[in-house]
This record gives C-alpha cells, sequence and structure tokens, in this order.
C-alpha cells in the first residue's frame, strides 16, 4: 500500500464514517455507518455492558437469485460456506485439492450417466462410485472436521447459525467482545477463499432437511399453494428447492454462484454489542478492505404478471385444517403498503377483528389471522382461518366470512380505536425489537440490503399517517376475486 | 510545517502497525486476544421483599422506555390430578381471557393491546409465567392490570369455551406430527404412567370447569409461592412502592406440596417402532438422566458436549451428519426437570432405509465414549465453550433477573452462576470417562422409530435389516388423542 493512497483512505473513512440518529417520540435508532473502498457496509450499534459482540453478516442473495434447475442451491451454498476454505478445515490444501478434483471428475461422469441419459449403465456408474468413494476415504487425512465451527465454538461463540431466506443469507456468531477480530478473520476468509469440501454428502444433509420438512404436516400442500400463487417470479419455489434440483445440482453451479454473489459490494456486516466502534472500523478494513469488488448484481427481472384468474386449490392431510386466501400486493416501499400493513394488524391478534367475529361471535373457528407480507419484488396479503370441527365447520364454510370482513372494511373502514391500537402496537412493539441485540442486528442488515436501515424509521412513520380512508382504499383495490387464491386444506387421508 | 511533519511522521507509523498486523496473522490461532475480565451480576444486589413476603429481582435498565415484569409461580402441571389432565392447557389460555372480578377478558386484552404491551401467561411443568411488556409510561395501569389478573381471576364460561374448543381442536392431529409422537411417547416408556406423563382426552377437557380453575387458583397464587423479576425503565424504589401496594393486599395460605413419586418402570430395553407412513424414521435412543443437582451435573454436560450435545463439534453429529450425509439433525442430549430426573436421548431423523445403520452409528458412539478417554483437543473445546460464551447467561435483563427467580424458587444455591466456571474448569478427561460410564448404560437402551415399518425394517446395504439386530422389536400403538382408546 503506498503512501499517497493511504492517506486518501483515512480522509474517505472520516467522511463516510456518519453518525446517524433519527428519532421520534419514542424511538431513537442510532447506527454507525462505514463504508469500504469496496462497497462493502459495516454497521455498528454499540451496547454497553455484558462484554459481548453480536457479529453477523448479510449477503443480498436467496432462493430468488435462482432459476429452474437449480433452486434450492442459495440454501446448499450457506451449508456448504461451513465446508471449508484454502485455509481452513484442510491440512495440506494441495494434496487435498488434487483429491477433489478427481472426485468432481468422477462425479461429473455420473451425473451425465445418471441423469442425462435415459438409460444410463448402472455397471458404470457403480464402477465410479466405488472410485469416488475410495477417494472420499483417502481425502479424509486431510481434512480438519468442522473446523470454522470448532474455531468459533472455543472461542465462546453462541448464536452460531446461518439461514438462507427468499432474499437474503446470514452468517451469525456472537463472540466475547474481546474476540470480534476472530470474526473478521474467518468471514473475510470464506468470502474470499472458500473451498467446498465434502459437497456430494452435504446435498445428502440437505435432501434429509427437505425430507424433515416434507412429514410435516401440511408442508405439501402449502408448497402448492405458494408454487400456484407465484406464477412467474422466482418466490415460486420454496428456499429448500424441488428435489430434482437438489440431486442434480453440480459443484460447478455451486462455485459459479458463489463467485456471483458473494463479494463485499453484496454484503453488510452488522456488529451489536458492547465494543468500540474505531475498534470495528480498524479491523474491518484490515480484512474485509482487502476482498476485491465483484460485478455489480443486476436485480430480479421477472415480477408477477396480473392475475386477471379466480384460482382455487384443495387438498387433504394430516394436520390441522384450514382456509388460506391469497391475494397479490405490491412490495416493499410501494405508498400503498403502511395502509396494507396497518390493516393487517387491525385484522389479527387475540383482540382483532377476525377472532371477535369468527372466533367469538360466531364461534365458527379457532384462530383467525392476516398477514400483509410486502417482500422485496412482489408481496402477498394472506388470510389464515382454522375451522371449529366440532361444530361440523368445514375449512370451506369459512369463505364467505372472511369475505363478509372483507366487505365491510371496504364500506365502513375501521374505527379511529382500532386505527389507533394499530398504530400503538406497532410502534411499541419496534421498541421492543431494539431489546434483542441479535433480533436487531438481523432487521438492521436485512433492511440495509433493500431499501437501506433507515426504512425501518420511515416505513414505522408512513404506518403513523394512515387514515380509514386510506384503508378503505387498499381494500377495495386489492381485496377482488381475480387477484384471490383461495386454498382449502381438510383433515384426511394424503400427505 | 512542524505540525506537517508530526502529521507525516504519526502516518507512517499508523500504516507500519497496519501492516505488521496483516503480514503476520493469516491463521485464527495466530491471534492475539486482549485480556478480557467478567463477574457475573450477583444476585442478592437484585434481590427484594415485598410486603407479605413475595419475593422478588428486580434491575433498572433504562436504556429503552420498556418494563419486562414476570411472575414465577410455584405450580404446574404436575399437580393436576389425572382425571383432569388438561387444565394446565385451559388455565394457560383461561386467566387472562377468563377476566378479572372487575374486568371482563376482553377489556384487559383490548386495553394491553391497546397501550401496545403484551401479557401472556403459559403454566409449565412445575412453575407457571405471567409476563408482561409495557412502556414505561403504561407502567401503572399495566401493573394494575398484572395484579389484578394474577390475584382475582374470575374465569368466565365464555373464556373455558374458546380454550376448550381450542384444545379439542389441537388434540384431534396429537398423533400427525412424527417429532411431536416421538417425544410423547419416548417419555411414557421412560416414566410409564406418572403425572409426568398424563395426556388429556376431550372427556377430561370437557369436565374441567370454572369452579376447578377457581380452587386450583386459589391453592397456588399467594405471594409467598410467587417470585416476581422485573427489568426495565422504572426506579427501583418506586417500583418496589407499587408492587407493595397489591402485595399488601394479598393474604398467604398454608400449602404443602404432594410428595410425588420417583419410582420409574424399568423399560425393556429394544426397539419401540411406531408405524407412520412417512419417509424417514424419526429416532431417539436412551433412558432416564439425571437431575440438575445431581454434583456430576457439570461433568455430564461437558461428557454430552463431545458425545452430542456440541453440535459439529461433537462426535455423533461429526459422524451422523458430516461423515455420512445421513441426517439434517442429529446429536445427543440430556434434558434436565425440577425434582425429577430428565431423560438422556441420541437423537436422529433418517431416510427409512438407512434407520438402522444410523442408530448403529450413534451406539457405537456411546460405547466409545464409555470406553475410551476422550481426546485433549476435544476437552480444550469443550471447557473453553463453557467458559468462553458465560457471559451469555446475562445478554437479557429480564432473563438474567427470571434466571434469579428460578434458582431461588427451585432451592438451588444462589451461587450457581459465581461457581460456575471453576465448576466447569474442575471437570477433566477423567471425570468425563467416570460420568459416561456411570450414565450410559448400552443394556439398558430404549430405541424409538416412528417410520414406516417396511423400508426401515429392510434397511440398506451398510446395515440391512432386519430392525431386530438391535433389540426385541416392540410395537407401540398410538392411542386415540381425543378418547385415549387404541386406534384400530
Amino acid at each position: 500500500m503506498n503512501f499517497k493512497r493511504f492517506v486518501r483512505l483515512l480522509f474517505l473513512c472520516a467522511f463516510l464514517l456518519t453518525f446517524v440518529s433519527l428519532a421520534s417520540a419514542q424511538i431513537k435508532l442510532e447506527v454507525k455507518e462505514h463504508v469500504l473502498a469496496n462497497g462493502m457496509k459495516i454497521l455498528m450499534i454499540p451496547k454497553p455492558g455484558v462484554p459481548r459482540v453480536v457479529c453477523h453478516i448479510y449477503y443480498k442473495v436467496g432462493s430468488i437469485n435462482e432459476r429452474p434447475g437449480i433452486t434450492g442451491i442459495a440454501h446448499v451454498h450457506e451449508h456448504m460456506m461451513f465446508k471449508g476454505t484454502k485455509m481452513m478445515g484442510v491440512t495440506d490444501y494441495e494434496a487435498d485439492d488434487a483429491l477433489n478434483r478427481q472426485i468432481d471428475e468422477l462425479m461429473d461422469k455420473i451425473y451425465r450417466e445418471k441423469y442425462w441419459k435415459k438409460d444410463g449403465d448402472q455397471q458404470k456408474i457403480a464402477e465410479w462410485q466405488k472410485q469416488v468413494d475410495e477417494l472420499i476415504k483417502a481425502e479424509k487425512k486431510y481434512i480438519i472436521k468442522d473446523h470454522l465451527w470448532e474455531t468459533y465454538m472455543k472461542n465462546g461463540g453462541t448464536g452460531l447459525n446461518a439461514s438462507t431466506s427468499d432474499e437474503v443469507t446470514g452468517y451469525y456468531v456472537t463472540l466475547p467482545s474481546n474476540k470480534v477480530e476472530l470474526q473478521m478473520l474467518l468471514e473475510a476468509d470464506r468470502m474470499m477463499n472458500a473451498y467446498f469440501r465434502e459437497f456430494y454428502s452435504e446435498k445428502d444433509v440437505v435432501m434429509e432437511e427437505r425430507r424433515l420438512s416434507e412429514n410435516s404436516p401440511g408442508f405439501y400442500f402449502n408448497e402448492q399453494v405458494r408454487a400456484s400463487f407465484y406464477a412467474a417470479s422466482p418466490y415460486h419455489w420454496q428456499v429448500i428447492g424441488w428435489m430434482d434440483d437438489l440431486k442434480k445440482m453440480t459443484k460447478k453451479d455451486l462455485i459459479e454462484f458463489h463467485n456471483k454473489y458473494y463479494v463485499p459490494n453484496n454484503a453488510v456486516a452488522v456488529y451489536v454489542g458492547d465494543f468500540k466502534p474505531e475498534e470495528i472500523i480498524r479491523l474491518a478494513e484490515k480484512y474485509f478492505g482487502q476482498i476485491p469488488r465483484g460485478d455489480d448484481i443486476e436485480p430480479i427481472r421477472t415480477g408477477e404478471p396480473p392475475q386477471y384468474s379466480h384460482k382455487r386449490m384443495y387438498g387433504e392431510g394430516p394436520g390441522m385444517p384450514n382456509l388460506q386466501m391469497w391475494f397479490h400486493i405490491p412490495p416493499e416501499g410501494h405508498p400503498d403498503i403502511p395502509a396494507l400493513s396497518i390493516l393487517a394488524s387491525i385484522l389479527s391478534g387475540e383482540t382483532g377483528r377476525l377472532t371477535k367475529t369468527l372466533v367469538q361471535q360466531k364461534d365458527v373457528a379457532i384462530r383467525a389471522m392476516a398477514m400483509a407480507r410486502p417482500q422485496w419484488y412482489v408481496g402477498a396479503f394472506t388470510f389464515n382461518v382454522i375451522p371449529k370441527m366440532q361444530k361440523g365447520v368445514k375449512p370451506e364454510d369459512l369463505e364467505k366470512d372472511v369475505w363478509e370482513e372483507i366487505e365491510k372494511i371496504k364500506k365502513d373502514g375501521v374505527t379511529p380505536e382500532e386505527l389507533q391500537k394499530a398504530k400503538n402496537k406497532t410502534e411499541a412493539s419496534f421498541v421492543r425489537s431494539l431489546e434483542s441485540p441479535m433480533f436487531l442486528a438481523m432487521r438492521v442488515g436485512r433492511a440495509e440490503l433493500n431499501r437501506g436501515w433507515r426504512s425501518l424509521l420511515t416505513d414505522l412513520e408512513d404506518m403513523k399517517k394512515v387514515t380509514s380512508d386510506d384503508i378503505k382504499k387498499v381494500a377495495a383495490k386489492y381485496f377482488v376475486k381475480d387477484n384471490c387464491l383461495v386454498a382449502i386444506y381438510s383433515r384426511g387421508q394424503g400427505r | 510545517m512542524r505540525k506537517y511533519v508530526s502529521l507525516i511522521l504519526g502516518l507512517l507509523l499508523a500504516l507500519s502497525v497496519v501492516n505488521l498486523g496483516s503480514a503476520q496473522v493469516t491463521r485464527p490461532e495466530d491471534l492475539k486476544f486482549p485480556p478480557l475480565k467478567f463477574e457475573p451480576p450477583n444476585p442478592a444486589n437484585f434481590r427484594v421483599v415485598f410486603a407479605n413476603g413475595l419475593r422478588g429481582y428486580i434491575k433498572e435498565e433504562r436504556t429503552l422506555p420498556i418494563v419486562n415484569i414476570t411472575a414465577i409461580i410455584h405450580t404446574g402441571s404436575l399437580y393436576v390430578p389425572k382425571e383432569k389432565a388438561g387444565l394446565d392447557a385451559i388455565l394457560s389460555e383461561c386467566l387472562i381471557k377468563g377476566g378479572t372480578r372487575t374486568r371482563t377478558g376482553s377489556v384487559i386484552e383490548d386495553r394491553i393491546d391497546f397501550l401496545g404491551g403484551t401479557l401472556n401467561f403459559s403454566v409449565g411443568e412445575r412453575t407457571a409465567m405471567l409476563s408482561m411488556s409495557v412502556l414505561s409510561k403504561d407502567l401503572d395501569e399495566g401493573l394494575d392490570l398484572f395484579f389484578d389478573v394474577l390475584m382475582n381471576p374470575e374465569f368466565r364460561e365464555d373464556s373455558l369455551k374458546l380454550a376448550k374448543g381450542r384444545l379439542i381442536e389441537q388434540m384431534r392431529s396429537a398423533n400427525d406430527n412424527p417429532s411431536q409422537v416421538l417425544a410423547r411417547e419416548y417419555e411414557k416408556v421412560l416414566y410409564g404412567d406418572h403425572p409426568l406423563t398424563y395426556q388429556e382426552t376431550k372427556a377430561t377437557v370437557e369436565g374441567i370447569t370454572q369452579a376447578d380453575l377457581k380452587a386450583f387458583h386459589a391453592k397456588y397464587f399467594f405471594p409467598k409461592n410467587i417470585i416476581i423479576a422485573a427489568a426495565g425503565d422504572f426506579s427501583r424504589d418506586q417500583l418496589k412502592n407499587k408492587i407493595n401496594k397489591y402485595a399488601s393486599k394479598w393474604a398467604n395460605k398454608p400449602l404443602s406440596f404432594p410428595t410425588i413419586s420417583k419410582n420409574f418402570p424399568q423399560p425393556e430395553p429394544g426397539v419401540y417402532f411406531i408405524q407412520k407412513k412417512i419417509n424417514q424414521g424419526y429416532i431417539s435412543i436412551g433412558h432416564l438422566g439425571i437431575e440438575d443437582t445431581n454434583p456430576d451435573y457439570f461433568a455430564v454436560q461437558v461428557m454430552n458436549f463431545i458425545l452430542g450435545g456440541g453440535s459439529f463439534t461433537s462426535r455423533i453429529t461429526s459422524k451422523v451428519r458430516s461423515d455420512e450425509g445421513l441426517a439434517y439433525n442429529t446429536g445427543s442430549r440430556f434434558t434436565y426437570r425440577w425434582g425429577f430426573p430428565g431423560t438422556f436421548a441420541g437423537y436422529v431423523q433418517t431416510k427409512s432405509e438407512t434407520v438402522g445403520y444410523a442408530i448403529s452409528l450413534i451406539l457405537k458412539e456411546f460405547e466409545r465414549i464409555r470406553q475410551e478417554p476422550v481426546s485433549d483437543a476435544e476437552m480444550e473445546t469443550a471447557i473453553n465453550y463453557y467458559l468462553e460464551s458465560f457471559a451469555d447467561f446475562f445478554q437479557s435483563p429480564i432473563g438474567t433477573m427470571v434466571n434469579f427467580a428460578n434458582l431461588e424458587l427451585q432451592g438451588k444455591p444462589m451461587n450457581y452462576y459465581a461457581t460456575y466456571r471453576d465448576k466447569i474448569k474442575a471437570v477433566t478427561k477423567e471425570k468425563v470417562l467416570e460420568v459416561a460410564k456411570k450414565y450410559i448404560h448400552p443394556d439398558k437402551m430404549v430405541i424409538m422409530i416412528v417410520g414406516d415399518w417396511e423400508p426401515c425394517n429392510k434397511g440398506s446395504d451398510k446395515f440391512p435389516g432386519p430392525l431386530d439386530r438391535l433389540g426385541k422389536v416392540h410395537r407401540v400403538k398410538l392411542l386415540d388423542p381425543l378418547t385415549g382408546q387404541l386406534v384400530d
């Protein structure tokens, strides 16, 4: 690093290190921001006290960045990020790499024989598989099992985990406040030097994870509901992906995916806890700052076309029966979203309208709720009602009751008390969400990757401005039959 | 000019420091961390005694305008008679919804919701908790509702009807979820017919009356049987005065808790198979465990961390998940319950054909940890994990106060946290081997499987069936959750 560049960098740091605090009557959220030259963002929320620091890193990638053929890869990749780097998880990188290449070549042959041909040669497959098994055995002596995980654990890492959603993938650890540097070193290393060992057995693990979901009552039906509702956009498939894709995706798919999305300009690191921001910035510059910037990433292309159809689905299986009604709504940041969010709050909860009428007055349901899920690109407003079977009520009987509630909203709007209650609830639950460092890191990190962390506060302000007329307007606009999917799930035989 | 020179010198210095750092440090083991001292908070500093012997642990925490308060009551499902099974669930729902002498349930819920607060009640095995969170500006009104619910519940009929309706619908699908079935049936085999395992039926639920709830409440809800935990934006003295206003009008009662048998059956070892047409087997392998007051508790924790409790660093996870790709979720656990031994189980869920193989791998690990001392590296990871993550216990102020309250309620030593790290440090390799031998009994294993018999029994290359290779097979029939009778 030459001197001139260093000075410029210092100047840039001072410029970018802005201290931001937005406040309303009750709400105060202070986040220190720092942007590295490679585009990576560092967000810091100091909370002096217990000497722990929540260290999260979020990448702007999830299952919506997939396409048919590689569905589930964002999540498989998240698993593989624990399978080593050029430095971690291996005693002799070159020797291990040589074996891995042979394994990949053989697996490529196996996949072609198995999945590209109608009647692949089983004998060949068995032969190659035997060679693979031998190589895997030989590789064991170079592998340090779950090295990253163990390193975090023996340094007192808790909340150690990772998660993949439709839009975001996060990697989490909470460390003693004197050990944040460890997280920077390990996370920078796996962003830059990930090396995917034990890929094929890890795919088996993920397939077991999918089977676990499959055995949870109602899974298959809900998977179909979602796929029917989202016809075109990549929200069509679930994060876990389709079993066929899990079986057939390759190491090459994985590496391409990694190289495209795991770049500093597509990531934000969030720290919440007992630390000095200057120290975090110094370490972030040192570890994350050395990673080269990647290509810009194009947003998702495919949204949802207007439905202009009334969709209905029926299914039966184990678990509780229910009626679901789904309506398309716009994504986060659209001016109609605050009114839809407030409406969902008014309809839901134990004192919400749906519980009061369907559960308490009419006594036809045991639970009834509504949810507004705007998401990043396309949104959904959903109703979910569980019938009271003891009284002979079937899920399909409840549809007219939900429509009745919807029509009441369209015609009369909501009461001033309901409106105020929803606003109070929203605001107080926001304050409450600031209590848990882990939850706070999660909200701030995710928000940052879409519309910036300040959107948490501006959304709140927008919700406080919603009127009964706004609610009447959005109800009339979105709650119409040809924008709706009705899904009826009954208790019975089947999966 | 002079200023300029010193600036340059300063920058050069900074530069050299940075370069030194990045040149040397590449691997995690090379990092040097500054020392960190942490002393756990002392429960005595937070303890208060209110009027009539109501006890509390309270902590001012003024960074956010919120107050959290929890009442922990010594009562629970353990004290519900068999013919009233389900009373704990109905009580959980009706304490708030049933209203009080002066307020209906919906008045209370509406008001709490309007204030943006939360108020929840749930009854566990031996403790029940009423928890409230309100903005600090609403503290007085919140406390009024909180103590009204705690002291004067009325259990109105409409709340009973709602709660029973919900519980019965839920019970209908009690045999649908394989992990729920496994958890329930595993305990039924290990504890037998005992207050810890009583199951409600439609008849017991329908038989629960307002009078039953009132009597149950009257018996257990009084100041000396409750500890309050609170943290948030209040002055400690003021909060004390406010709570005293309620406590001083709340009379104590005599109460002696029944002695409940600690004799449990010795189930015949072997395979306990529950048929369900699914594509995996859900498996628990083990027997009864220990109480957490056992002097070997810390050694057992360290042993189990190495065996299957330390997620990826543990042997079972490493073997069954990471090496073999057989499962997403696998490991071993000791569970704990107040006053009774908990359970020990190795667990895994794996596709039907690898059920036998996965079980055989777990049994091998049970054997191994009983035969050979663990490695120094395994010890180091386990011990360091507990020592270095210790401060995590105290991340949440209300959580810390609840932990202190629970220690006192259960009569555990109040220096539990103060001595925690020393007790972990005292665990040796020899001790780990000793407790593995003492508390894991391969000859007593109940191997419970919820899955599809044909493919599970057939197995695969690495472990061809039949399953009776693992021990005598008992086919367990499920009861109809509504009637409590056998299903055909």
